[in-house]
């Protein structure tokens, strides 16, 4: 994969695509060989595709799922950020440029969560007017509700030294949801040139949306966004534990993929402190398990799911090491019967002796009757063959008691014409 | 018993007459009408079924109404009776109870029948290009008897009946209109069918409340006013999404509710109906049962799993399949009698991912009462309107 450098010479006038160089190097440096995965890669190339031309679909749209179990819904978004990137780079997706809003975590040099700061302003030149970039960055993130402004204005704070940069735009009150969408939509255009291109939209946190303003507002503003016609894809990071079930379920119903991440143990959180949980919970911080349901388009829904593991160098996915076989939900329609044995049953069903079964074993056949087990049997073959009253002794639980009708009727022979037969 | 001419009227004495009655009542005193089938129905005005395209006469004076679907109208019962609300429940994961809206509109449409149309999207007039168009019966009919030849031979004359139908359909093609076409999903409606007044759009997106929705339904609703005689037009309302997360109006739980009972009421007195989607997963336990309460026909669409091995060893045909319709009430208006439905449950299939049907469930051998014949026999026949070709 492509080092810092050879960024800077393949694409020298896009000078932020740099920004994202740092998220591309982690995730791929030449050392850990990460073999990519075949579902994450999945969930990206869908994405890349993007919506589908002259339909009124709206844009594809990904929600990335984690609780405090499994905290690691950040390092998939940013994997998703990146191959986006790349796919975008390498010119092959259906959007030509990411407009990233993050709100909760800062992807600004400085404060980038990954060791890259010093390289990226190295990398620094100066700007062509005609220069299309790659991405736009809108920082909800520096102030969000206007306060540093104000203390600013009021003479409390010494001025910030905004980076005057064209591709970061500061955003002073995300309360106003009508206001950020159209500057999404207006930096967006912005990137994308005049004409039909296509761009996608990265939102780093949903709940701190959340947080300023109504599911409503906020869904209003993801549901506008799918619907408008430029942009193809869009995905965003919920912490689903952080609000009741009811808006992360309204948050799922507008997203086309659903990729939750969840520990591979669940059962080890919330529990003592005991050995063995400990090393579970060890476990629960290094690994988990990437659950994704695609809502297809013909309205079936695939799910799929994968390991991953989070190292130094970035996320790696691998498939699914266990059987699970819990993926399949009870969706089976209601019926009378019940198709499946229970194990109980089972090996009951495994003990019954058919009624002419061979039984190979030397012995007389004899014909089960259903009553009792064979080895009673030997004691009341002389009693059956005369057909007199049969009591069982080996269980009290039912009985068959037979009177004759008259002693003239010949016995009851066991002699099934059938004897020879030997199945 | 009356002294005018050749009326008579024999009364039910069963049920206190409602608003409704009573006014067919008057219908039956006023007007001429045909001799009477059995004893304990009331005498309706039949003649004005035959007018109006896609009006149905139906059992104890109720007029159907065509869902779109050939199969859903089975199932109902001959569709959708004149005055009910249908709600279908929708699922997050699928969006079939487009589907189900789609047919819907088309099918008011394609029989002039004007069409008022709400969605939470901005644009609502955007939906109307996607609708289906109908699909001419040459390519059905045609296309199933070549088939037919190639592979089995079944030693039945089924044919003769076959050719029965096929003299029918031709026969009533120019007079009449039918009263359920089969839609082919993948051709957009002509536009000049939704071009003009007959289809009124709004979008509940941005307003504050329900109440401008509730006036547009008002004055749509007033121009099918139900009156002595003849039913001169139909009008039907489509709502997709009431309640979805976008909207405001989606806090609102009561106003939704007094919204929906509203236009139950003036349905009651109007000749329209009005399906309703929305998505119970989203909205609590006790309103999402107040609504299913207030439906008079209550459907729910379910999504299915890809690759799902399970399911499709339990389930002949679960490669077809893309969803699961259940019927969970049927309205029966003017009757004590309930409809039980034999299944309930009803794969939701695109074939030749055209044409939507609806099949019966069949399931592993062991359950015999899914009621196989309907599905099967109408894939062999290919026209599932015949009711002789059920073995």
């Amino acid at each position: 994969m492509q080092n810092l450098k050879d960024f800077t010479a393949n694409f020298p006038n896009d000078l932020q695509s740099l920004k994202l160089g740092f998220l591309l190097q982690t995730q791929r440096s030449p050392s850990s060989q990460n073999s990519p995965s075949i579902m994450a890669e999945s969930i990206c190339r869908t994405l890349r595709d993007g919506s589908l031309e002259g339909e009124h679909a709206p844009a594809l749209t990904l929600t990335i799922k984690d609780t405090a179990a499994s905290p690691f819904g950040f390092d998939v978004f940013a994997y998703v950020l990146s191959q986006l990137s790349s796919f975008i780079l390498e010119g092959k997706s259906q959007s030509r440029s990411v407009q990233l809003q993050f709100i909760r975590h800062s992807f600004l040099p400085e404060t980038a969560p990954f060791n890259i700061g010093s390289s990226l302003s190295d990398a620094e030149r100066p700007m062509n007017s005609t220069v299309c970039y790659r991405i736009q960055i809108l920082d909800c993130y520096t102030d969000p509700l206007g306060w540093k402004g104000k203390l600013v204005e009021s003479g409390n704070a010494m001025c910030i030294s905004d980076e005057a940069s064209s591709v970061t735009h500061l955003c002073k009150d995300v309360r106003d949801l009508d206001n950020l969408y159209s500057l999404i939509l207006e930096l967006g255009k912005g990137l994308a040139g005049q004409g039909k291109a296509h761009f996608s939209v990265a939102i780093d946190s949903v709940n701190e949306m959340l947080r300023h303003a109504s599911l409503s507002r906020v869904a209003g503003l993801l549901s506008n966004l799918r619907s408008h016609d430029q942009i193809s894809c869009i995905y965003w990071l919920l912490h689903s534990d952080l609000h009741e079930v009811r808006v992360t379920s309204s948050v799922e119903y507008m997203s086309s993929m659903v990729a939750n991440v969840e520990p591979l143990n669940p059962s080890a959180s919330g529990q003592r402190w005991d050995s063995e949980n400990v090393s579970l919970l060890k476990q629960n911080f290094q690994k988990g398990k990437l659950n994704v349901r695609f809502k297809r388009r013909n309205g079936r829904v695939r799910l799929m799911c994968e390991e991953f593991h989070i190292e130094q160098s970035g996320i790696n996915f691998t498939p699914v090491s266990s059987e699970d076989g819990t993926i399949n939900q009870g969706l089976l329609p209601k019926v009378q019967f019940s198709l499946q044995l229970s194990e109980k049953e089972q090996t009951e069903r495994a003990k019954v002796v058919l009624p002419f079964e061979h039984q190979g074993n030397g012995k007389p056949m004899q014909i089960y009757d259903g009553r009792r087990s064979l080895e009673d049997n030997k004691n009341e073959a002389t009693l059956a063959s005369t057909g007199n009253l049969q009591r069982n002794e080996a269980s009290g639980e039912g009985e068959i008691i037979y009177f004759r009708d008259s002693d003239d009727e010949r016995p009851d022979s066991d002699e099934d014409p059938d004897d020879d037969l030997d199945i | 018993m009356l002294p005018t001419g050749n009326c008579t009227f024999r009364a039910t004495g069963i049920v206190k007459p409602s608003e409704r009655e009573r006014v067919s009542l008057v219908d039956a005193l006023m007007s001429a009408t045909k001799g009477r089938t059995s004893s304990f129905t009331r005498n309706v005005l039949s003649a004005s079924s035959s007018q109006t395209p896609g009006i149905k006469c139906g059992p104890n004076g109720t007029f159907f109404v065509s869902s779109g679907i050939s199969d859903l109208d089975k199932i109902l019962g001959g569709g959708i009776p004149l005055g009910s609300l249908v709600m279908v429940m929708e699922d997050a994961e699928a969006p079939h109870h487009m589907l189900l809206l789609r047919n819907f509109m088309s099918q008011g449409l394609v029989q002039d029948q004007p069409l008022l149309y709400a969605s939470p999207s901005k644009d609502p007039r955007g939906f109307l290009g996607t609708l289906p168009c109908p699909s001419s019966k040459d390519d059905k009919l045609r296309n199933h008897d070549p088939e037919q030849e190639k592979g089995l031979r079944i030693a039945w004359q089924y044919k003769k009946y076959f050719g029965e139908n096929q003299q029918s359909f031709d026969g009533h093609r120019g007079s009449k209109q039918e009263f359920c076409n089969d839609f082919d999903l993948r051709k957009p409606l002509e536009r000049h069918f939704f071009s003009g007044q007959r289809v009124d759009c709004v979008s509940v997106k941005d307003s504050p409340n329900l109440v401008a929705l509730q006036d547009r339904c008002t004055t749509f609703l007033a121009q099918f006013r139900r009156n002595d005689g003849s039913i001169s037009s139909v009008g039907r309302i489509a709502i997709q999404s009431l309640c979805a997360p976008q909207c405001t109006h989606s806090n609102m739980e009561w106003d939704v509710l007094s919204f929906i009972s509203y236009l139950k009421s003036m349905l009651w007195s109007a000749n329209a109906v009005a399906v309703v989607t929305f998505p119970p997963s989203l909205l609590s336990e006790s309103f999402c049962k107040r609504w299913q309460h207030m439906a008079d026909i209550l459907l729910s669409v379910r999504a299915i799993l890809d690759d799902d091995k399970e399911l499709a060893k339990l389930l002949t045909g679960y490669q077809d399949m893309v969803g699961f319709l259940n019927v969970h009430k049927v309205a029966r208006t003017n009757t004590q009698v309930p409809l039980i439905l034999e299944a309930t449950t009803f794969s939701i299939k695109l074939q030749k991912r055209r044409f939507l049907v609806l099949e019966c469930l069949n399931q592993a051998p062991i359950d015999g009462s899914s009621g196989a014949s309907y599905g099967t026999s109408g894939s062999c026949s290919g026209s599932s309107k015949t009711g002789t070709l059920e073995f």
